[in-house]
């Protein structure tokens, strides 16, 4: 018995050491880079729709990074909590993350959160454009219809999104602010609670994405108004754009995949081969879309320069929404 | 439809590979639900990229097999260790505990296994014959409902707790006050965060159940100090007395029936329900005193109820293409993954799909049952472990357990936290499961309220409309009653 657990003893340390000793020897030699998992936080639930995207990510990449890819859930304070998580992690590439457009609004109105500037941008996964869905019992059939409603009388259009700072009420915002109208936000959390009450009719329009009401367009139950996209939506080819409608309004939501800052040159370089191969990968693509998802990868130079553009937009927005309470701009 | 079903069927059992992996399904399930801190969407989000590589009918049958039995592994720890799997058992501990300190932990087990099966059964045939109708109903549930079914919930576990009803409320209005903390979902305000990181995401609901229920326990023990921590040495028999538990089929039937019609009103969750089911039970009873501490009728009603939810969850997934729940929501992911989107059109259109759906199912219930069985026989040898080192496996698994949540330190220390709060309610004879309650139906309440004044703009909405009215009006009768009650007896006989 004691033999036995003297032995058990001398393998644990014997592990112990052998770790220690491996961890930095990983470290000194970037040719070998990723020698061990790869862990992805995300920033939501399990479950949701960034959950899902980037398990189908974590699931691709494999093949592609020769190392596995282990999704770790970080949900809390809108995203905050999961993209402090990723800021400060160890910057040595085997810690990467996903963020989507909520960041740059978490950025100037909430305290406690990152400033964007703490991530490193490595691959952009995709975009999805906002939408505008009616309940068929407003009458509404077209943009200009929303808009004549609610200039006649301002407040009286209820819109169902999410709480102040999520990609729904951003949308909304923006339509507000480029139409120059005033709704009343019924603020929902997430997605699927929104179209139920859209459905039920507490609601009169909703500004979630295609994919979560195309099946009621399509079935008559809802009417999708436009998309605000340059071009129209992949599921629902018989919607017009708001550009198409004449009101030139395009907003979206995105999730793109980060670092910490100060991951070396080399490693971010891999990552974003890597994952760049994955998010071009043609089954990769065919399964992201049937699950609703746009795919268009971007290296880190477009994906840095496109933050930055996306926050330039999305600024003035969010000064006129109230929304931005820390870290203003002069 | 019944074409549809019948070649469901004949697809699914004559499909070794199908069976294969219901069980394995059945398995993981069970003792993912055990575990404290994996509730059921965390196990079906694990598990979901397993299913990527499989066939839709594959995917559903594994998929279903592990929510079905995860909900039924929830009541595994509960009963053993007192630690809730999954929020939905919370109840379930609150007889379940007890009678396992008892030396009945194996008729426990086995109450709460058939409940669950009968449970599993009654949802499953209101899936398959109601689901259209039921569906329509639910969406008649707006935020004005959804308020008044929370408040209904709230008096429902007033009453339920086992003690004082005064105590049992003040420990409900602590968990209401408790779940104010951390971002506003309405206005996205810091609340109570005293400018910490931490606290911004809210006191999560399992790192305290775990620590108001495991840890306290585990402090009772060693109050008891280390020559008392004797072992229960008997397991108790795995079946329960005929004659006991023939009585309580209609009970659990009931159970089901809430259970079933709550589980399909999106989003009003499984924590109405099990208490709904509980408290009405002990209304009927005529011993109402001996709930609370352990009678077979206390886990039953809650455990026929909380299984019963899962085909009253299915429901707007299958009708309206809308998730009633957390983990239906996964299953609508795996779904689109496969290239289905779920929607109004799937019984026009994907008939077989539903059909698969209904016999998945049922498939699932069964090997739960099962494996039940069979695996009852293991746990239940759990509380026979010396008590020492069964005190140092909770805390072990109380401490991994809040951590797995959110992958969160700051979730042990909440919980640890809780642990110590449970210990001093213990002590002063107040009931703990309601601080559970309140945080989870807290921000339900707060939501659905703020939501119908942005909305209605007018406070007297709970009153004009008929179904907020009734529930509430239900409500108060509840929890005025034993107050007419008494006054009646006072009144000197003639």
């Amino acid at each position: 018995m004691l033999q036995r657990s003297k032995t058990i003893l001398a393998t644990l340390t014997a592990a112990v050491l052998a770790g220690a000793f491996a961890a930095p020897a990983a470290l000194a030699d970037d040719h070998d880079f990723p020698s061990q998992p790869v862990t992805l936080i995300v920033p939501w639930s399990p479950g949701g729709g960034s959950d899902t995207s980037m398990r189908l990510v974590a699931e691709a990449a494999e093949a592609h990074l020769g190392q596995p890819v282990v999704v770790v859930n970080r949900p809390g304070a809108g995203g905050a909590e999961g993209t402090r998580a990723i800021a400060s992690a160890e910057a040595d590439g085997y810690t990467i993350g996903m963020v989507g457009s909520g960041v740059i609004a978490r950025h100037y109105g909430n305290p406690n959160a990152n400033d964007y500037g703490d991530l490193q941008p490595i691959v952009f996964f995709g975009a999805d454009p906002g939408a505008l869905t009616a309940n068929p019992s407003t009458g509404f059939k077209s943009v200009s219809d929303f808009v004549d409603a609610a200039k006649a009388e301002p407040g009286s259009v209820t819109n169902g999104n999410d709480q102040p700072g999520g990609s729904s009420y951003i949308s909304i915002s923006v339509l507000e602010n480029e139409l120059g109208v005033e709704v009343t936000k019924v603020p929902y959390e997430g997605f699927a609670p929104t179209v139920a009450a859209l459905l039920a009719g507490e609601v009169m329009t909703a500004t979630v994405p295609v994919p979560d009401v195309i099946e009621h367009h399509k079935n008559g139950d809802l009417v999708l108004l436009g998309v605000t996209d340059t071009s129209r939506h992949f599921l629902a080819s018989d919607v017009p754009t708001f550009q198409e409608q004449g009101f030139d309004i395009v907003i979206g939501s995105w999730r793109m995949l980060v670092a910490p800052q100060g991951v070396p040159q080399e490693r971010l370089e891999k990552l974003e081969q890597a994952l760049i191969a994955t998010l071009s990968d043609a089954a990769f693509v065919e399964r992201a879309n049937a699950a609703g998802f746009g795919v268009n990868p971007m290296g880190i130079d477009d994906t840095t320069a496109f933050l930055k553009a996306f926050d330039d937009t999305l600024y003035p927005v969010l000064k006129a929404s109230d929304l931005v309470k820390v870290r203003d701009r002069n | 439809m019944l074409d549809a079903a019948f070649a469901a069927f004949l697809q699914i059992a004559t499909d070794p590979f199908a069976i294969g992996l219901c069980l394995i399904g059945v398995v993981i399930g069970t003792a993912l639900g055990a575990l404290p801190g994996i509730s059921s969407t965390m196990s079906l989000a694990v598990l979901l990229p397993f299913s990527f590589g499989m066939s839709l009918e594959h995917a559903m049958v594994f998929l279903l097999a592990v929510f079905t039995a995860s909900v039924y592994g929830g009541s595994v720890s509960a009963i053993l260790i007192n630690i809730p799997g999954t929020p939905g058992a919370i109840v379930t501990q609150m007889d379940g505990y007890p009678m396992g300190r008892k030396g009945r932990a194996g008729e426990a087990l086995t109450y709460a296994l058939l409940a669950s099966t009968l449970g599993g059964l009654l949802g499953w045939c209101l899936l398959v014959i109601f689901a259209p109708l039921v569906a329509q109903a639910a969406l008649a549930f707006q935020s004005p409902e959804y308020a008044a079914i929370t408040v209904f919930g709230l008096a429902m576990l007033a009453y339920a707790s086992p003690g004082s009803t005064f105590l049992a409320l003040i420990a409900g209005m602590i968990g209401l006050l408790l779940a104010t903390i951390g971002l506003d979902t309405t206005t996205d305000v810091a609340r109570f965060t005293f400018g910490t990181d931490g606290l911004q995401a809210g006191l999560g609901i399992i790192p305290a159940a775990v620590g108001i229920f495991g840890i306290a326990e585990v402090l009772k023990g060693l109050e008891r100090g280390a020559k008392k921590l004797q072992p229960v040495t008997r397991i108790g028999r795995l079946l329960p007395p005929w004659r006991e538990a023939a009585p309580l089929w209609p009970l659990g039937l009931r159970g089901s029936v809430i259970g079933a019609f709550v589980g399909a009103i999106p989003a009003a969750g499984s924590a109405i329900a099990v208490t709904v089911a509980y408290a009405l039970e002990k209304r009927l009873s005529k011993t109402p005193e001996k709930f609370g501490t352990g009678c077979p009728e206390g886990v039953v009603a809650p455990e026929s109820a909380n299984n019963a939810g899962v085909g009253g969850a299915l429901i707007p997934m299958i009708t309206l293409g809308i998730p009633g729940d957390s983990m239906t929501a996964v299953l609508i992911g795996a779904l689109l993954i496969h290239g289905l989107r779920p929607g109004p059109t799937m019984f026009a259109q994907h008939i077989d799909f539903v059909g698969i759906v209904y016999v998945a199912l049922a498939f699932a219930i069964v090997a739960t049952l099962v494996v039940g069985m069979l695996g009852n026989r293991l746990f239940a040898r759990i509380v026979n472990a010396p008590r020492a080192v069964l005190l140092s496996g909770v805390t072990l698994l109380c401490i991994v357990g809040s951590f797995a949540v959110r992958n969160s330190f700051f979730d042990v220390i909440v919980m640890t936290g809780f642990g110590v709060l449970g210990y001093l309610m213990n002590r002063i004879g107040m009931p703990t499961a309601p601080v559970i309650f309140g945080l989870v139906l807290g921000p339900i309440l707060e939501e659905n309220v703020r939501r119908s004044m942005i909305i209605y703009n007018d406070w007297t909405v709970f009153l004009t409309r008929p179904i907020s009215l009734t529930v509430l009006i239900i409500a108060i009768v509840a929890l005025a009653y034993p107050l007419i009650q008494d006054a009646m007896r006072r009144r000197p006989s003639p």
